[in-house]
């Protein structure tokens, strides 16, 4: 193979794809040899899908050559975060030990969606387990071993799509699919300096997804650019029979949407306990930014926008993992933790969480009339670059720091585009984050894309072997 | 009982409630975080109970009555 796949973003992988100049056999296996010799510095991979993908390939190659190209993924190899279901016999393990050796029949909506595409699986990838909701607040909380940022072994990948962060940013694969709950697609993607899409709740159908929190669990791309995440949006979303809260409202990319003006907003509280570094970096944006429309302060009603997704959230994660919880079986998972936590949760009484559930409906109301004003709302993409491994980490979803973009987003089912904007401390990537009204991805991809086009962030690869 | 003391009667009463059902399971260290988390959780669902709302405003996502043959909305 004399071009280089490494890095290269999706639509012009495809074209090479297309135009016959790689085989996806070739692309597969050069994808699984570095999954299976550079994914265990970055602890990233819990298992490569070898027969499976060269499978997929051979099958893709096979229609290709026959004039059957299906699309841009068509041939193209990536990961998913090991909380969605395969069948064939390749384990699913929710990143828990308990888990480790769980098979499921079937492949998840998603896998058996990218499939149809001609997209080939290669792996199956690290995650903190049971996606953290048990309560996990350090980085070591997987049974493969804290995964690192491919920007530094000492600083933490983020979580809990932890592996699709790495093997995106270490070139492991073109692209990832991630699942969000709070954070948890922005969290990995900020970390490890790539981009990633939280679609809007019902976008996307999660079936065959473990679930942790019925209302809050969204699956979503994670790639090297924005147009990377429309491409693989298009694939995975729509309504599914399997997944009832899936919206019939049909998603086309718009990858060529004409010249706008777009207005941002920012919300009060979203710069609360922000590190300096992360606010340079956010100041710089701003300044794209401008260029692209206006930028003005905004705020929200004074609403508990934190402490009712909380509540519900941890209620769903011990009802969706009770008998496991009853069992004892925490005992067996890797976070210290996570062994005591879950147990606090009979702690929430049902009437607050039927409140937290009618709060969140005037949220959901609340966050949308804001965008009668503004078409998304922009803030740093995380509090602080990665985390030292061994430390733990602050976020909202733990309580222990203010989170609204996250409370908001999640709690009102808001897409979210989080992409890389610079450097921080210890020389780690820093992210910018935005937010859009429900069923408005390709507005955040428009956006997305125009910042992509004025700066470079999303072509700076960490030091890793090609 | 001022509103400190109310919450603070909220966990005692909780933290009972949970070591009663788990208390066994957990070492002196794990029954600290244990309760720590139980004060987050009062905290959290008092907030949401300063929240005045209408007798119209429903949960989300509002429950469906089922039919195996329902099309997919």
């Amino acid at each position: 193979m004399t071009l280089d796949p490494v890095f290269m973003p999706l639509r012009e992988l495809a074209g090479h794809v297309r135009a016959r100049r790689v085989s996806p056999v070739e692309l597969a296996e050069t994808f699984l040899a570095r999954l299976e010799k550079i994914g265990p510095r970055y602890n990233a991979v819990v298992t490569v899908t070898r027969e499976r993908a060269l499978a997929e390939a051979r099958r893709a190659e096979e229609e290709i050559v026959a004039g059957r190209y299906r699309g841009p993924l068509h041939g193209i190899p990536y990961g998913a975060k090991d909380l969605l279901a395969t069948g064939g016999g390749v384990p699913t393990t929710w990143g828990a030990g308990p888990f480790r050796g769980q098979r499921l029949a079937e492949d998840a909506t998603v896998i058996r969606r990218l499939s149809a595409a001609g997209a080939v699986l290669c792996a199956k990838l690290a995650m903190i387990e049971l996606a953290g909701g048990m309560g996990y607040r350090q980085p070591n909380a997987s049974f493969t071993g804290p995964v690192t940022t491919p920007w530094s072994p000492e600083a933490w990948s983020g979580g809990s799509s932890s592996g699709s962060g790495a093997a995106v940013s270490a070139g492991l694969v073109p692209f990832a699919i991630g699942s969000e709950t709070w954070g948890s697609i922005l969290s990995p993607s900020g970390n490890c300096g790539i981009t990633g899409l939280r679609p809007t709740y019902g976008r996307v159908s999660r079936h065959g997804a473990m679930a942790l929190c019925w209302t809050l669990d969204k699956l979503g791309p994670m790639a090297l650019t924005a147009d990377d995440c429309g491409l693989v949006l298009e694939a995975i979303a729509g309504v599914d029979p399997a997944d009832p809260t899936t919206s019939p409202r049909p998603y086309r990319y718009a990858a060529e949407d004409g010249p706008r003006r777009f207005r941002f907003g920012v919300l009060a509280g979203a710069l609360d306990g922000v590190s300096e570094d992360m606010l340079a970096a956010y100041r710089r944006s701003l300044d794209v930014l401008r260029e692209l429309g206006t930028v003005e302060d905004t705020a929200l009603p004074d609403l508990p926008w934190e402490a009712a997704i909380r509540i519900i959230l941890q209620a769903e994660a011990a009802s969706a993992f009770d008998e496991f919880i009853e069992s004892g079986g925490v005992a067996e998972l890797t976070a210290p933790e996570d062994h005591f936590m879950p147990y606090a949760r009979d702690a929430v009484l049902a009437k607050d969480y039927v409140k937290a559930t009618r709060v969140r409906g005037v949220m959901a109301r609340e966050a949308d009339r804001l965008f009668e004003r503004f078409d998304v709302l922009v803030a740093p993409g995380r509090l602080t670059v990665a985390t030292p491994l061994g430390q733990e980490f602050r976020g909202g979803m733990r309580g222990t720091a203010r989170d609204i973009m996250g409370a908001v987003g999640n709690g009102a089912g808001l897409p979210g585009l989080i992409v890389p904007n610079g450097f921080g401390e210890r020389g780690l990537p820093t992210s910018l984050q935005l937010m859009g009204r429900a069923w408005e991805e390709n507005t955040l991809l428009a956006v997305g894309r125009a910042v992509q086009a004025r700066t470079d962030w999303h072509t700076k690869h960490p030091p890793v072997e090609r | 009982m001022t509103d400190g003391e109310a919450a603070q009667a909220e966990v005692d009463a909780l933290f009972a409630l949970v070591t009663a059902r788990y208390g066994a399971r957990l070492d002196a260290q794990q029954l600290e975080g244990l309760h720590r988390a139980i004060e987050a959780i009062v905290d959290q669902a008092r907030a949401v109970r300063a929240v005045r709302l209408v007798n119209t405003d429903e949960p989300t996502p509002a429950f469906r009555a089922h039919r195996r043959d329902e099309p997919a909305r």
